[in-house]
């Protein structure tokens, strides 16, 4: 077993408005070297950094748009987001809460500022991120796993150190609520100030971590501050993580599905005939309606 | 140049692209233009046609009570100009802008006759271009007629296949001459017959 040592600390690109509610970097597939193929499972990551949204009377958000052939997965750290979508399903991603939107074969869905939040203004932050989905589960049926944070397994580590949320595989052989169609780790780690955690993952897999909260020290050598994204390379296995101050990071792995990419817009499939495919049923009312 | 999707339009086009049309291609000025910006304004003389490379841009007109028309969009792969001002040299009555932020290719007005001139094959399918173009316009202009708002729609898809999530639907509404609530009626219709 080996280092899995850090390619690449990238900052925050200048961030852009999706919708008028969110207000987030683009990480993946934008930035260098963090395109979908290098990055596969995870195909699209946009971190709203934490901002202060003034109060509104009408909330902020997303209005009606489509998706197929991936999951999204909205973490929320602060903020609160209301979802509906064109199966009738909604509800309320609340601060410490993960939204898990299996859109596969396809939804509609809009995203807005829950109503009391967009009533009183706030300090907003979020990751959302697209999984891409195995070619065989692409048209499964859509589905929703709507984790509240209660129900998120939580690690505490030793001497106080702080603890890990496992929202998707495992830590420490403790394993996470969400399924998932490929192996893929998704921790929330949160660690006092001085705390160490150890990680291991399997060489090939694609690793990343975002930090949301203070700053990390990688491997004892690479210093990663608040709201940059670290890249690791697909060579060793074992990373170790320390907090320079009280830190919350994003930990992400995930095997790569290997399969060919076919992107664009709202649509994520294998081969360009499955995207106009997808063009032709979304104009054709096949992923339903939503007001 | 060698990235140009208009070198790529013309070669999956014309059995082969002749030196000639390259030194053309390699004249033309690339331009970004961001969302909003207006390339055209009525009154204008307008002097080039534009190639989409890359975004979306809108030619329309602002009618007397401030109502905007819209008569064509132009996504990639698309040419866009206001034929009656570059070819007819009249001030033009019309507006083109970028819907989202573009990279253009700037043609000059005679740009296809000179390369016709050298050029058979491209002299061939420019006209075959045309008269698609105005076979285009008949049909709008029965469908404007005498369709239904869903008959609009389902041409307007099939020629825009990926326009309906890229533009405001007052937008799609005033290209196809019903109101927005119609357009909203239709789509609604058509989920429910379509959903599986």
């Amino acid at each position: 077993m080996s280092t899995k040592k850090v390619e690449l600390i990238v900052s925050p690109a200048t961030p852009h408005f999706v919708g008028d509610g969110f207000r987030v970097h683009n990480f993946i597939p934008s930035k260098f070297r963090l395109d979908m193929k290098r990055m596969d499972p995870f195909i699209m990551l946009d971190y709203n950094s934490k901002y202060d949204f003034p109060a509104s009377e009408n909330p902020k958000g997303v209005g009606v748009h489509p998706h197929r052939g991936f999951e999204t997965v909205t973490v929320a750290y602060q903020g609160k987001i209301a979802h509906h979508d064109s199966n009738g399903g909604g509800g309320i991603i609340g601060e410490g809460d993960v939204q898990w939107m299996t859109a596969a074969s396809g939804v509609l869905h809009k995203e807005y500022h829950e109503e009391n939040f967009s009533k009183n203004g706030g300090v907003f932050q979020m990751v959302q991120l697209w999984i891409n989905l195995p070619a065989k589960d692409k048209m499964s049926a859509p589905k929703y796993q709507a984790i509240k944070n209660d129900k998120i397994t939580k690690v505490q580590l030793a001497n106080n150190a702080g603890e890990v949320e496992v929202i998707a595989g495992e830590y420490k052989n403790v394993k996470g609520i969400a399924s998932t169609f490929s192996p893929i780790h998704m921790l929330n780690v949160k660690l006092n100030k001085g705390a160490v955690a150890n990680f291991s993952y399997p060489k090939e897999y694609n690793t990343a971590i975002v930090i949301i909260e203070g700053g990390i020290k990688i491997n004892n050598n690479e210093n990663a501050p608040t709201d940059h994204f670290v890249l690791f390379e697909n060579d060793g296995e074992n990373f170790k993580i320390e907090a320079n101050e009280d830190a919350v990071v994003l930990v992400l792995g995930g095997k790569p599905l290997n399969e060919p990419i076919a992107a664009r817009g709202p649509f994520v499939m294998n081969t360009q005939k499955e995207l106009v495919q997808a063009f032709d049923d979304f104009n054709n009312g096949k992923f339903g309606y939503l007001e | 140049m060698g990235e140009s999707k208009l070198i790529r339009f013309l070669a999956s086009n014309i059995p082969i692209v002749k030196n000639e049309i390259y030194q053309h291609l390699e004249t033309f000025t690339v331009k970004k233009v961001k969302k909003g910006e207006i390339l055209l304004r009525q009154g204008d003389i307008c002097s080039h046609t534009y190639f989409v490379e890359k975004g979306l841009l809108r030619y329309y007109s602002i009618d007397k009570k401030g109502k905007e028309n819209v008569l064509q969009f132009a996504p990639e792969n698309w040419f866009i100009t206001d034929r009656e001002s570059v070819f007819f040299n009249q001030p033009s009555n019309y507006y083109i802008n970028a819907l989202e932020d573009s990279e253009i290719l700037v043609l000059e007005k005679d740009f296809s006759e000179k390369i016709a001139l050298k050029n058979k094959d491209f002299e061939r399918f420019n006209l075959q271009l045309l008269h698609n173009h105005i076979r285009h316009l008949q049909k709008r202009i029965e469908l404007l007629l005498n369709a239904t708002a869903e008959e609009r729609y389902l041409y307007f898809i099939n020629l825009y296949p990926d326009i309906i999530l890229r533009v405001p639907q007052h937008m799609i509404a005033s290209y196809l001459g019903v109101t927005p609530e119609s357009l909203s009626r239709v789509r609604k219709e058509l989920a429910i017959k379509n959903k599986k």
